[in-house]
């Protein structure tokens, strides 16, 4: 599969264009358009592994597109603008923040990692995704995409992580010297990494935007 | 007159810079930014009261629209839809129609007409009954919410499918239906919903977010209304 990655930073789009018999599997909603030889198919990968999924923050069911007859075209494009980045597997390996999970390729296996209660910390939900086997994933920030190298030691607030490579470590602490300060200072929870290996940052944190604007509209009834 | 469109495709804005006195500009009402003091503006039901509610109620535009006049040359005007996206700029010939999504239209010169179009029972499952139809001799801006992609049916590809969310506008050569994407239960689960599945010859351009998804997002973030 061959991607091209249109309208950076803010309105992103991938173009993927796949061989005949190709196909891409992508998160439920991501779809802008195809040509009409792309067959779509929903898929929950069972009922188990749909619902770790859908804890996991996305949806519960995963949609396969298929070019059948020739070659095909699908664009995708996450919710809110932001940028897009397509992250090699293989001899890399990454962990990805599950809201940004937007396609990937079949060779490559995107499971949903049990986080535990430092996945839940994390700001990541409790559980997020993380890559196997080769090929390709796209992934859609909110805000625009900065990947950064840590050699040694990096603190980032959990709201502003897209992905991460495996190689780093990292455990999840305060900002601050005492709890007080660190939640007076609103920076909350922060991921320590550590190793060396790039990590994706997106620029704008989902939560705080649903934070700033959600109480302003009107009160829902559930 | 000139025209020229800045900052596509995030926060689009539109510059029309008059030639001669007498030129003028229709434009959706609260679509100016800025324009030069002497620019006379004028807010009416564009093509009567008939027209203006048929647009307001079908096509999702509003009742009014302002039509700006140039009094001296060189008068510049700025004008820019509501949420960020990009514009884009077509000009009708005779003979011509451009079909766009409601609330698509920003502004256009007074030979274009605007009507909106029937699409029957199929319009009514691609949400929003009516596109509007831009006809006539003139310049069109249109805008969507993210960024556009255009793809010439007919040319590079032999079709289409476009998610109805994300689906702008089209020119008059193309035709579609709506169809559900994979089987039942995709339409239920997939999250994809209906789309458009176009064929012909034309340009079809789509935006590259939807605001619906937006408002998804946004929804569990409200406050929850007490029960009392």
């Amino acid at each position: 599969m061959q991607i091209n990655l249109l309208y950076q930073p803010s309105q992103a789009l991938a173009q993927c264009w796949l061989q005949p018999g190709e196909s891409v599997l992508a998160e439920s909603g991501a779809m802008v358009g195809m040509t009409p030889n792309v067959q779509m198919q929903t898929q929950s990968g069972g009922m188990l592994k749909g619902l770790k999924r859908m804890f996991g923050g996305e949806s519960f069911f995963r949609n396969t597109f298929l070019a059948e007859g020739g070659g095909g075209e699908v664009l995708f494009a996450p919710a809110l603008c932001g940028d897009m980045a397509v992250l090699d597997c293989g001899a890399r390996q990454w962990n990805i923040q599950n809201s940004a999970y937007v396609a990937s390729t079949m060779g490559v296996d995107v499971h949903t990692k049990a986080g535990g209660m430092r996945g839940f910390f994390s700001g990541a939900g409790l559980f997020m995704l993380e890559s196997a086997g080769q090929g390709q994933i796209v992934i859609g920030a909110y805000g625009a995409l900065e990947a950064i190298q840590v050699n040694g030691d990096l603190v980032i607030d959990t709201g502003h992580i897209a992905a991460w490579e495996s190689t780093l470590t990292y455990s999840v602490g305060k900002s601050g010297s005492g709890w007080i300060a660190s939640w007076l200072s609103g920076e909350g929870l922060v991921c320590h990494f550590q190793g060396q290996g790039i990590v994706y940052l997106q620029s704008r944190n989902t939560a705080e935007y649903g934070g700033a604007i959600g109480p302003m509209l009107p009160p829902r009834k559930n | 007159m000139k025209q020229e469109i800045v900052n596509n495709p995030d926060f689009a804005a539109l510059r029309v810079v008059f030639d001669a006195p007498g030129e003028q500009v229709i434009a959706e009402s609260g679509a100016m930014l800025a324009r030069d003091t002497a620019i006379e503006m004028k807010t009416s039901l564009q093509s009567g009261i008939g027209a203006a509610m048929k647009r307001k109620l079908l096509g999702g535009e509003s009742l009014f629209q302002n039509t700006f006049t140039a009094t001296a040359p060189g008068q510049s005007l700025w004008l820019a839809p509501a949420a960020e996206g990009s514009i884009q700029c077509i000009e009708l010939q005779p003979g011509m129609e451009l079909f766009l999504q409601s609330g698509a239209y920003l502004a256009s010169t007074p030979g274009v007409e605007l009507d909106t179009k029937w699409q029957g029972a199929k319009g009514f499952f691609a949400k929003g009954l009516f596109l509007l139809k831009a006809k006539g001799a003139g310049l069109l801006w249109f805008s969507s919410y993210g960024a556009m992609h255009a793809v010439d049916i007919g040319a590079s590809y032999a079709g289409y499918i476009v998610d109805n969310t994300h689906m702008v506008a089209f020119t008059q050569g193309l035709s579609y239906d709506v169809q559900k994407v994979g089987g039942l239960k995709s339409l239920f689960f997939s999250g994809e919903g209906l789309v458009c599945n176009f064929r012909g010859q034309g340009r079809l351009w789509m935006q590259t977010r939807n605001p619906s998804s937006l408002v998804s997002f946004l929804h569990p973030f409200r406050r929850v209304q007490s029960k009392s």
